[in-house]
């Protein structure tokens, strides 16, 4: 059993919950996901570390109530406990002196980017970071991020369904003064629907994008093949391969797409996440 | 009669008893266990044709070589503690692997009877010993040794996993079982679907072990939550690796990511770990179309088809590249699922898959094959047919071409020998070529049988034994 020892509402819908469970803070890493069940007849849900304590044993993460689960863990208190935690999976995000980096995020992606700003400011990289949210309302995070990068860009807006949200236009701007304010990676932390528009705007100039995939997952071990993407023309497991990958060399966003919102539909009851209100934008 | 022409000393009885069944039409609409075990009249009608031969061939051909005319003979004087009895001393898992063992290939593929057609049906007689003994609802604890204060990690509870760990708890040994998923049993679990093997048989397993005093540790993962090496380094003085083969094999076609097809392993997964059969009340979905394709041949394919019929499919065909002689699935499953209505479709191979206007499958391209030349496995190869190929509806596919070695454990484990399949190298003993490590099951075979698994864990663990107290 795995106790929550804090919780706290970001802004509606939007939760952060710090979990006993020494075991994955032990080793946890920036870019790393966790997958719990709540109780005995619980679905296995991931969710990326927003941040750990090696000495306390605690470990948290910020969720979307978008569906099930999460408007199950949303009901839920200080002292309740989640039958099962198990992490750190997935590989870490790559952490190096790069030198100019620029972290585009939204959704729990601002959250859980944390760790990841964290460690290549370690590392002495200048970080800036565009926070794409749709509306002030649903605006969270601003302060930490502000706090730890360089420079952060708001895009607020852009959303219902047309891909033509507003986090578009900082990075485009970047990328046009490339190479003479020079870009060194990109890393994404967002919906597929927007990684797949960033990566198409770094391709020409050449400017390594790596993308934080999160198809749906089952086990999470590198069992099931749920989460299978196509890498370079071979098929790779998000939860052992990933979930970060290279923006560039992922193929077939399309059917990628297709699988992740694949419970999206009436058949479910879930709206939240197609793409005219999808809770990721 | 046949059998009176060739005049044998006593009349052999060659009527085999067969094993009541819920009705196919009833049963393709529910998970509950297909086979329903021997009466006590039919096993003892079953246990008195064994004619107890002499040089035992039944015993070579079972992979652990329990003695069986010894515990039939018992059956036949209702002497039923000492069949269990018999039985214990080679195998740990009765009740499960006279449930799923293939023993048309192993134990009943040597019987002297098989000649006229009629083997003993040992699986079944075994399946009713371990049944009666879990009706009897007290499972007896057995004589443990002093405590040697060695303290062992076993990684993986798969059968082979909870072998080791009762053998050596026994033993007098501090065992540690490392569990990633969230419940113990491995493909006991998350495979093999509990119209086959209920599960409340595997969890009477994973209690006894427990019941040793053998601590459990679920949703840790070796190779993540800890090393071998962290393992050595601290606490442990021997690890035994079982964490068989989790790898999910794929085609490789064009079009095999499009929604709506799974590997088996997720098919399954979520169908009987995760209980999708009972959503809404158990919250994993699984989406599933009326026509459902099933890729391959083996006992995965057979589960994957006949959880697909019973989660409501209005049609399943099973796509096999070879003839129905070759399949490798277990015979009696095979006649199930066929007696369920599933259609086959052998010496075909799917080319491709095409998809909706939205990412889904629709359709899957197949190519039609002849057999040629026998291959490796000694089984004649397939070879396609030039201009056979045809295209067919499907709204689901479920690729249950089965696994390979589970890579978690050898990734993190550098100075860990590996074959070219990724299969785990060890001696006789199941010793690897790391220090103070062992392995056996699907992670050194690449994908076999529970029973060979649980034989190689048995010898593993006398060896880890010797080493630890030598
Ligand atoms: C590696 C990874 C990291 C993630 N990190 C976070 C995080 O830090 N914070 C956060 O809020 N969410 C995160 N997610 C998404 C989160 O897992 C899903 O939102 C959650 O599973 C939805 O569960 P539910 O029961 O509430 O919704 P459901 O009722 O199950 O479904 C609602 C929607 O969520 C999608 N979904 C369901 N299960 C999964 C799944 N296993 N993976 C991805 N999408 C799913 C479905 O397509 C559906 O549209 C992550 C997903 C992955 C794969
Ligand atoms: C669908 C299906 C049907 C089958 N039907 C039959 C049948 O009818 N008859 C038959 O004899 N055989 C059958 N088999 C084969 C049989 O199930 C296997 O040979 C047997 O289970 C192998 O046992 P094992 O102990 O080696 O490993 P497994 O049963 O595979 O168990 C391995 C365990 O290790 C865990 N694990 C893996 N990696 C780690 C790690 N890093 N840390 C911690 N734990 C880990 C896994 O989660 C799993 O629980 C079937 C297999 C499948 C997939
Ligand atoms: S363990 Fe399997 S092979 Fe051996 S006797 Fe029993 S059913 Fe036959
Ligand atoms: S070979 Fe058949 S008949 Fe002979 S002892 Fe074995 S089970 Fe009995
Ligand atoms: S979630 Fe099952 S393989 Fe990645």
């Amino acid at each position: 059993m795995f106790s929550i020892v804090e919780k706290e509402e970001l802004t509606p819908h939007v939760h952060r919950l710090k979990i006993e469970a020494p075991l994955v803070a032990h080793k946890a890493q920036p870019g790393q996901f966790v997958i719990l069940i709540i109780d005995e007849k619980g679905e296995r849900v991931p969710f990326t570390l927003s941040g750990w304590n090696r000495d306390q044993g605690t470990v948290e993460f910020v969720f979307l109530e978008v569906g099930k689960t999460t408007r199950q863990l949303a009901q839920m208190k200080v002292g309740d406990t989640l039958n099962h935690f198990v992490g750190p999976l997935g590989r870490p995000t790559h952490i190096d002196n790069f030198g100019h980096v620029v972290c585009v995020v939204s959704g729990y992606g601002i959250a859980a980017i944390t760790p990841v700003i964290e460690a290549l400011k370690e590392k002495g990289n200048q970080v800036t970071t565009i926070l794409q949210s749709p509306d002030p309302e649903r605006l969270f995070g601003e302060e930490k991020l502000r706090k730890i990068s360089d420079e952060l860009v708001l895009a607020l807006g852009g959303n219902g369904g047309i891909p033509n949200p507003t986090s578009l236009k900082p990075i485009s701007q970047l990328v046009e003064n490339h190479p003479e304010q020079p870009i060194h990676r990109v890393l994404a932390m967002s919906s597929f629907c927007l990684m797949r528009l960033y990566c198409e705007i770094t391709r020409p100039k050449k400017i390594p994008t790596f993308v934080h995939l999160a198809p749906l997952m089952v086990d999470g071990t590198g069992m099931c093949g749920a989460c299978r993407c196509v890498i370079e023309g071979k098929n790779r497991f998000a939860c052992v391969d990933g979930p970060e990958f290279d923006g560039h060399l992922v193929e077939g966003w399309d059917v990628l797409t297709a699988r992740r919102c694949s419970y999206a539909d009436e058949l479910i009851g879930q709206q939240s996440f197609q793409c005219a209100s999808c809770s990721q934008w | 009669m046949e059998e009176q022409k060739k005049k044998p000393k006593k009349k052999l009885d060659l009527n085999r008893i067969e094993m009541p069944k819920q009705d196919p039409m009833v049963r393709k609409g529910n998970f509950d266990e297909v086979a329903l075990g021997y009466t006590h009249e039919m096993a003892l009608q079953e246990a008195s044709r064994c004619i107890q031969c002499k040089k035992r061939p039944c015993t070579e051909g079972c992979p652990v070589n329990i003695e069986i005319p010894d515990f039939i003979e018992p059956i036949k004087e209702d002497n039923l503690p000492k069949a269990l009895e018999v039985l214990k001393r080679k195998t740990s898992l009765p009740g499960i692997c006279g449930r799923v063992c293939p023993q048309e290939s192993q134990c009943e593929a040597k019987c002297t009877l098989l000649k006229k057609d009629a083997p003993i049906a040992i699986g079944r007689l075994e399946r009713y010993v371990a049944d009666w003994e879990r009706a009897q609802n007290k499972t007896t604890l057995p004589e443990m040794a002093p405590p040697t204060g060695k303290k062992v990690a076993v990684v993986g509870s798969g059968p082979g996993g909870l072998t080791v760990a009762a053998d050596l708890q026994k033993l007098g040994h501090t065992v540690v079982l490392f569990e990633a998923l969230h419940v113990a049993g491995g493909v006991l679990m998350y495979g093999i679907p509990e119209f086959r093997l209920p599960k409340a048989i595997v969890q009477g397993e994973v209690e006894y072990v427990k019941s040793l005093g053998v601590e459990l540790h679920l949703d840790t993962v070796i190779g993540i939550n800890m090393t071998l090496d962290e393992l050595l380094n601290t606490e442990y003085d021997a690890i035994y690796v079982g964490t068989g083969a989790g790898l999910p094999m794929f085609l490789g076609v064009p079009g095999e990511n499009l929604n709506m097809i799974y590997s088996a392993n997720e098919f399954l997964t979520r169908t009987n770990l995760m209980k999708a059969y009972l959503y809404p009340e158990y919250a994993t979905p699984l989406k599933m179309g009326r026509r459902v394709a099933v890729i391959g041949g083996g006992n995965v394919a057979m589960d994957s088809a006949r959880c697909a019929l019973r989660l409501g499919a209005e049609k399943v065909d099973v796509i096999y590249r070879r003839s129905r002689a070759e399949m490798p699935a277990r015979l009696e499953e095979v006649e199930n699922a066929e007696e369920e209505g599933i259609e086959f479709h052998f010496l075909t191979s799917p080319i491709g898959f095409l998809a909706d206007g939205r990412n889904n499958v629709c359709a899957m391209e197949c190519l039609r094959m002849e057999l040629g030349e026998p291959d490796a496995s000694g089984r004649r190869r397939p070879v396609p047919i030039k201009g056979s190929e045809y295209v067919t509806d499907v709204n689901t596919v479920a690729v249950s071409l089965g696994n390979a070695a589970n890579p978690l454990v050898p990734n993190t484990t550098p100075d860990l020998q590996t074959t070219k399949w990724g299969t785990l190298v060890v001696d006789k003993n199941g010793k690897t070529s790391k220090a103070l490590v062992w392995a056996g099951g699907d992670i050194v075979s690449g994908g076999a049988t529970v029973i060979s698994a649980m034989g190689e864990a048995r010898i593993a663990a006398q060896a880890m034994h010797e080493y630890l107290t030598g």
